[in-house]
Order: C-alpha cells, then sequence, then structure tokens
C-alpha cells in the first residue's frame, strides 16, 4: 500500500505503474478502481488533498478553502459572471456535490450515435450495467423519510397540487441523516463520495496514490503517453514541493474535470481542433417560498425532492436546495439595516431551484498561470427556459402555500405575492440580472468518431495518440437533463474495461 | 474593508451585527489563506465600496466620512446598482462578510441553528 501526500522540495518522487490515472473524483476514482479490480497497477493523482470525514470543515468558509477548486473563484466569461463550482481533494466534486444518481437517458445514446457516431445500445447496455454496480457499491437510495426535512416535503406537496410528476431523490447516500451539510462534505460517513471507498479500494489492491499533486503535463514521447509530471503543493497556501513523475507502462487515464483535462491536454502539447471546445452545462438559479411556519431548510437533506417532467420540454430539471447559511446571507438581496431585515426572516423560507438543459455551447481554454478560463454566455432561447423555470418553481412554491416569493432578480421587485406570478413571464433576459451558478459541466474533450470535431473517439481515446484516454465529464458531448455523476462514472468504467481488454 | 462590511451586515435589535463578531480576526487569517487574487479583489471591492456615494446618496465623500443613516442608505443602493460590475464587486464583499457573520455562533443560534464545530484544517499525510 502506499500513499504519497505533499513532500518538500528536494524529495522528488519517481513512480511506474501499469495505468496513471489523473484525478479522483467521479470519472478518474472509477476508472482507477476498475482497472485495479482488472488485474492492474495502478497510480491515482490526485491535485487536492486526501482528507476524510473528520478532517471535513464545517463552515463554509473552510469548505471554500479545503474543499473547493480555487476556493469557488472560478466565474464564466461572458456577460455574466456566473460562478462555476467544482472541487479540488481526494474524492473530487463527489466529496461536496449532493450525491444524487440518475441513470443516464436512453435519449442521450441515440443522441450522441445520431450526431457523434458514437454510443447507439451497445454502450447504452454497457453504461447501465455499470451504473448497475456502481449503484449497489455506493448503496444508492431513496432520501429516508426521516431525513426529508420540511422544504423537501413542502416541494413534493406543491408538485402535487400543481399535478405534475415528481420524486424523492435517489442518492449514493446510505441512511442519510439529513444535516444539510453535503456541500462541506459528509461528517456523517452517509455520503458515499469515492474518497471513501474506490480510492481506498485501489490501494488495497496494490495501487498507489499522491495527492497534493497537480498534474501539469502528460508526458509524451512522439504521440505516446508515457508518464504524468508535476509538483506537490501544499494544502495551506499552495507552496511548490518536490517533483513528481510517475510513468505508465500502458496508458494515461486524464480524469481532472471538464475544466482542468482540456487545460492539461493543452499543456503537454496535445494537438486537436476540438480541445476545449464544446463546453456546456446546466446552469441553475433558486427561488425563495417564504412560509408561515417555519421551514428551516437546513434540516433534511440537501436535496431530496427533484422532478424531471420538464426535461424535454423546455428542458429543465426542477430541485430543492439547502444552501448554507452564509450563502443565503449574501445571496438576499440588498445590505444594510433592509439585508438584515430580510434576514430575519431566513428560518420561513426554502431554496428551490432549477437547472437548463442549456444548448449555448463555450469554450475552456488555457489561462494565465495555466488556469482554465471559461468563455460562455447563454443564448436568448436558454435565457427563455431559465426564465420559464423560475416561473414553475414560484407556482410551485405558491402551490406549496408559500405566503411570498423572494426572486433575487435585478430590475424586478425583491419579493412578489402569489397573485403577483404572472409578472415572472416578463422577467428580463439578460444574464447579467441573475445570480446563478454553474455546477454540471460537460465537454471541453467531446467524443466522437469525426476527429476534426471531437477530441476522443467512443472508448474515451484521444485522437491521433497512443495510451491517452479521457474518463472525465470533459468527453460528454451532449446535455444530459440530468444529474451527471452517474453517467460519468458509467463511461469511466466502460473506457476502463475496454483499456483492459485491449492490454 | 471592515468598515464596509460592517456597513453592509449592521446590529438591530433582532440580530447581531458583523461588529459583534472577530471580524478582525476573521479577515487576519482570510489575507493569510485566500489566494492573492481572490484578496486582491476584495481590496477592489472595498474600493468601489468606499468610493461610490456618489453614485448612491449624492455626496462626494467616502463612505466612512458618511453620517449613519446615509451609510446605510448607500449600503443598500449600492447593492442595486445599475453598473453590472459595481454589483459583482460588492457582491463579492458580502459573500466573504457574510461567511463571517452567517457562522457565529451568536447569529447561528438567532437561527435556531447549533455553533459549528471548528474546522479541522488537516488532512491525510501518509
Ligand atoms: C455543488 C455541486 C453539487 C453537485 N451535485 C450533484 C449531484 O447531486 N449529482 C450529480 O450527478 N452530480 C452533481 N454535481 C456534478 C458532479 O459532481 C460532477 O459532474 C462530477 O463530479 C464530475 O466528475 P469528474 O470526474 O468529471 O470531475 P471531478 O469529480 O470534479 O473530479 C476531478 C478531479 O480532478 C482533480 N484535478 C484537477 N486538476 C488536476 C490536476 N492538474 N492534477 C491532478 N488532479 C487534478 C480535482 O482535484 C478533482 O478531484 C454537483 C456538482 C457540484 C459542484
Ligand atoms: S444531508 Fe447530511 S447526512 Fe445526508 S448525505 Fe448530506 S451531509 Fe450526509
Amino acid at each position: 500500500m502506499s500513499h504519497v501526500s505533499f513532500r518538500a522540495r528536494g524529495e522528488d518522487v519517481a513512480l511506474e505503474a501499469d495505468y496513471v490515472v489523473v484525478g479522483s473524483g467521479a470519472g478518474g476514482a472509477t476508472a482507477a478502481v476498475t482497472l485495479a479490480r482488472g488485474g492492474a497497477e495502478v497510480a491515482l493523482v490526485e491535485a487536492g488533498a486526501w482528507r476524510d470525514p473528520e478532517h471535513y470543515p464545517s463552515s463554509t468558509y473552510g469548505a471554500m478553502r479545503d474543499l473547493f477548486d480555487d476556493w469557488g473563484a472560478q466565474v464564466t466569461r461572458g456577460r455574466a459572471l456566473w460562478p462555476i463550482v467544482q472541487a479540488r481533494t481526494m474524492g473530487g466534486t463527489t466529496v461536496i456535490n449532493s450525491a444524487i444518481c440518475v441513470r443516464t437517458p436512453g435519449d442521450i445514446f441515440a443522441q450522441w450515435e445520431r450526431e457523434r457516431g458514437v454510443g447507439g445500445d451497445a454502450l447504452a447496455a454497457r453504461v447501465w450495467a455499470a451504473q448497475d454496480r456502481v449503484e449497489a457499491e455506493l448503496c444508492v437510495e431513496e432520501v429516508p423519510p426521516a431525513a426529508r426535512g420540511r422544504s423537501n416535503t413542502l416541494a413534493m406537496l406543491g408538485a402535487e397540487r400543481r399535478g405534475y410528476e415528481s420524486h424523492w431523490i435517489h442518492r449514493y447516500a446510505k441512511g442519510c441523516e439529513g444535516t444539510g451539510q453535503c456541500l462541506q462534505g459528509c461528517r456523517k460517513l452517509r455520503k458515499q463520495s469515492t474518497n471513501l471507498n474506490y480510492v481506498p479500494e485501489v490501494l488495497e489492491r496494490g495501487g498507489h496514490v499522491l495527492s497534493c499533486a497537480p498534474v501539469a503535463r502528460v508526458t509524451l514521447e512522439g504521440n505516446r503517453a508515457v508518464g504524468v509530471e508535476g509538483r506537490f503543493e501544499h494544502p495551506r497556501g499552495g507552496g511548490a514541493g518536490a517533483r513528481f513523475t510517475v510513468r505508465a507502462r500502458r496508458a494515461v487515464v486524464l480524469a481532472a474535470s471538464v475544466t482542468h483535462t482540456p487545460v492539461i491536454l493543452k499543456a503537454s502539447g496535445v494537438r486537436s481542433p476540438a480541445l476545449g471546445e464544446g463546453f456546456r452545462s446546466h446552469p441553475g438559479t433558486g427561488v425563495f417560498g417564504v412560509y408561515d411556519d417555519p421551514v428551516d431548510m437546513n434540516t433534511g437533506a440537501t436535496q431530496g425532492w427533484a422532478s424531471t417532467a420538464f426535461r424535454d420540454e423546455p428542458g429543465l430539471k426542477l430541485e430543492t436546495l439547502s444552501i448554507p447559511f452564509e450563502m443565503v446571507a449574501s445571496r438576499l438581496a440588498g445590505g444594510g439595516l433592509e439585508l438584515m431585515k430580510r434576514l430575519v426572516e431566513y428560518r420561513h423560507i426554502a431554496m428551490w431551484v432549477h437547472a437548463v438543459r442549456a444548448e449555448t455551447v463555450g469554450t475552456v481554454r488555457r489561462g494565465l498561470f495555466g488556469k482554465p478560463v471559461v468563455r460562455y454566455t447563454l443564448n436568448g432561447a436558454d435565457m427563455r427556459r431559465f426564465r420559464e423555470g423560475i416561473q414553475l418553481v414560484a407556482q410551485t412554491h405558491v402551490a406549496a402555500g408559500a405566503k411570498k416569493l423572494i426572486l433575487g432578480i435585478y430590475g424586478m421587485p425583491y419579493s412578489i405575492t402569489p397573485d403577483q406570478v404572472g409578472m415572472l413571464a416578463d422577467a428580463p433576459l439578460d444574464p447579467r440580472a441573475y445570480i446563478a451558478v454553474l455546477s454540471h459541466l460537460f465537454g471541453g474533450c467531446t467524443m466522437g468518431a469525426d476527429p476534426t470535431t471531437s477530441v476522443t473517439d467512443g472508448a474515451g481515446r484521444v485522437h491521433g495518440y497512443e495510451g491517452l484516454v479521457v474518463a472525465d465529464g470533459s468527453v460528454i458531448p451532449s446535455n444530459l437533463g440530468v444529474n451527471p455523476q452517474h453517467t460519468i462514472m458509467g463511461l469511466a468504467q466502460v473506457f476502463a474495461e475496454d483499456l483492459l481488454a485491449r492490454a | 474593508m471592515r468598515h464596509a462590511m460592517r456597513a453592509l451586515y449592521p446590529r438591530t435589535e433582532a440580530l447581531p451585527g458583523l461588529e459583534d463578531t472577530d471580524d478582525a480576526a476573521f479577515l487576519a487569517r482570510y489575507r493569510q489563506e485566500t489566494t492573492r487574487l481572490m484578496w486582491l479583489g476584495l481590496v477592489l471591492a472595498t474600493f468601489v465600496f468606499v468610493s461610490t456615494p456618489l453614485l448612491t446618496v449624492y455626496l462626494p465623500l467616502p463612505s466612512f466620512l458618511l453620517p449613519r443613516a446615509l451609510l446605510d442608505r448607500h449600503a443598500y443602493r449600492v447593492t442595486y446598482s445599475r453598473l453590472y460590475l459595481l454589483r459583482q464587486a460588492v457582491f463579492l464583499l458580502k459573500l466573504t462578510a457574510g461567511l463571517c457573520w452567517g457562522s457565529h455562533p451568536s447569529v447561528r443560534a438567532k437561527m435556531a441553528m447549533a455553533p459549528y464545530p471548528a474546522d479541522p484544517d488537516t488532512w491525510r499525510t501518509s
């Protein structure tokens, strides 16, 4: 067993393994454990520190410092500056996410086959079989009644009264206790993030894990990937440490996320006209409902209720979401005494959100100091979907009995009464009027049969290179309209199986 | 910086203000721990807050010279500025101040929430 954490300058580390996997999130950990189970020696290289639940922070400040990528400071460049949230820690974004598990819809594989020449029924069958295994291993279950809390329960009531399909969410969480702290990592050991299961299993199977080890580039010999290199980075302050090099006898698997994988490939000198293209997301925002009785949305599963009834038309997903109180403090509009008056209502508010299945396409580029730069501005059609989502969420609040709605839309009143919901039909279409977040990301190294429009083939192999595979959200060439972790895990497992089969 | 942040979250009868938290220690820690870019952003955001009363309360004064009632009006109006980048800058200030204010035990108690245990700031070293 070997885990190598931060090493100071001068204590260089050199390792060799059959496969080097970069990134330990949804894609990387799944690929690594699949390869290790297949008998291969795996080295998993992760930029963030390895934190177990006893190391997790409680406060939002601590989460930004210890778990978020770049303190959560990354924003879209475009008309509006919308935050792009991801994690930088062992387990990747599975540590801070809400653990919602949704199978890849069948229409997605058909779409990939039609538009990209990959996918189809054969891939669908393999991904679903992989998802069966993941669901069993990561104890996927419906949010238990005791953990639903009032916000989730009210949302179910609102949807029932509105007459649309909705459900209690299935999550990678065993016996969720409803502490509403998913964003800070689950200190109750309920959420099955990959740092708790797949990563330790890689070690147990004789693999190596490097933490605090951001890969700077893939080492190429001609067009063959033979390893990775970088410098350790101290978890406190990011000071540079020793060099590390990891040789790959068979292949390098990149799974550093939608924003980082294209940047690593670019820094490594990989040439592809499609590199960094095809960035997509599910941008979302929330509407607060204010209820007569306390909701205490910080109790209950962080996200316990959802509806996919609007996935096809107009292209939306609806969910509950309890963001930490510190974030509510800045999310409510205004400042000074008026803001304090508004904050008094906190216990009575429930936040529900939409995520838009947006058509808009952006780019990921390597910016100054090697950081990713995402250019992305929602187009008019997507902004209309975005506005429709706000209306749907607001109407659901009203149906559930909210006495008023807090909008957070620049240019509109701070709050409206139920009979004013119609106003939302004329809400602005300028993205700058909204505080939205991007947490479901796709593309940048999209897969497809044509090397001029895609970076990888249907097995994640980078076109034109040997021994170089991508196995994270960046290969996904379309929006899913559902939460992405399960699809990423399914694809990563399939890609790893293909690697083993070819070895 | 504290002046601007305290103006955004002032003490009221119902709730403690930022001044009732240990904001000085918070900012010292934040400065030490965050990235240079984040800190620079916060400094710029503070500058924006301090230098814009002319746009909000129509007085050519820095915000720290405003009488209390006008400062409060400025703290409110600046968050609704027509200029997007100005709004974003103040949002950063508000977010950072909110991290301090919203995690303080006295504030959390008002919201019926248990105090946060200390963040361990530890990780696996082997
Ligand atoms: C707040 C939030 C809530 C979410 N909730 C859900 C949900 O409930 N259900 C769902 O399906 N999806 C959810 N998502 C999205 C989901 O978590 C991601 O889509 C998924 O984790 C992405 O997987 P990935 O492997 O592509 O990247 P990640 O999981 O982000 O993993 C990438 C890893 O690579 C590491 N890395 C980056 N650069 C380097 C480098 N240079 N060298 C080495 N390592 C590197 C990172 O530190 C990270 O550990 C949520 C996302 C967020 C932000
Ligand atoms: S709601 Fe709480 S107990 Fe449930 S998975 Fe999230 S952090 Fe864990």
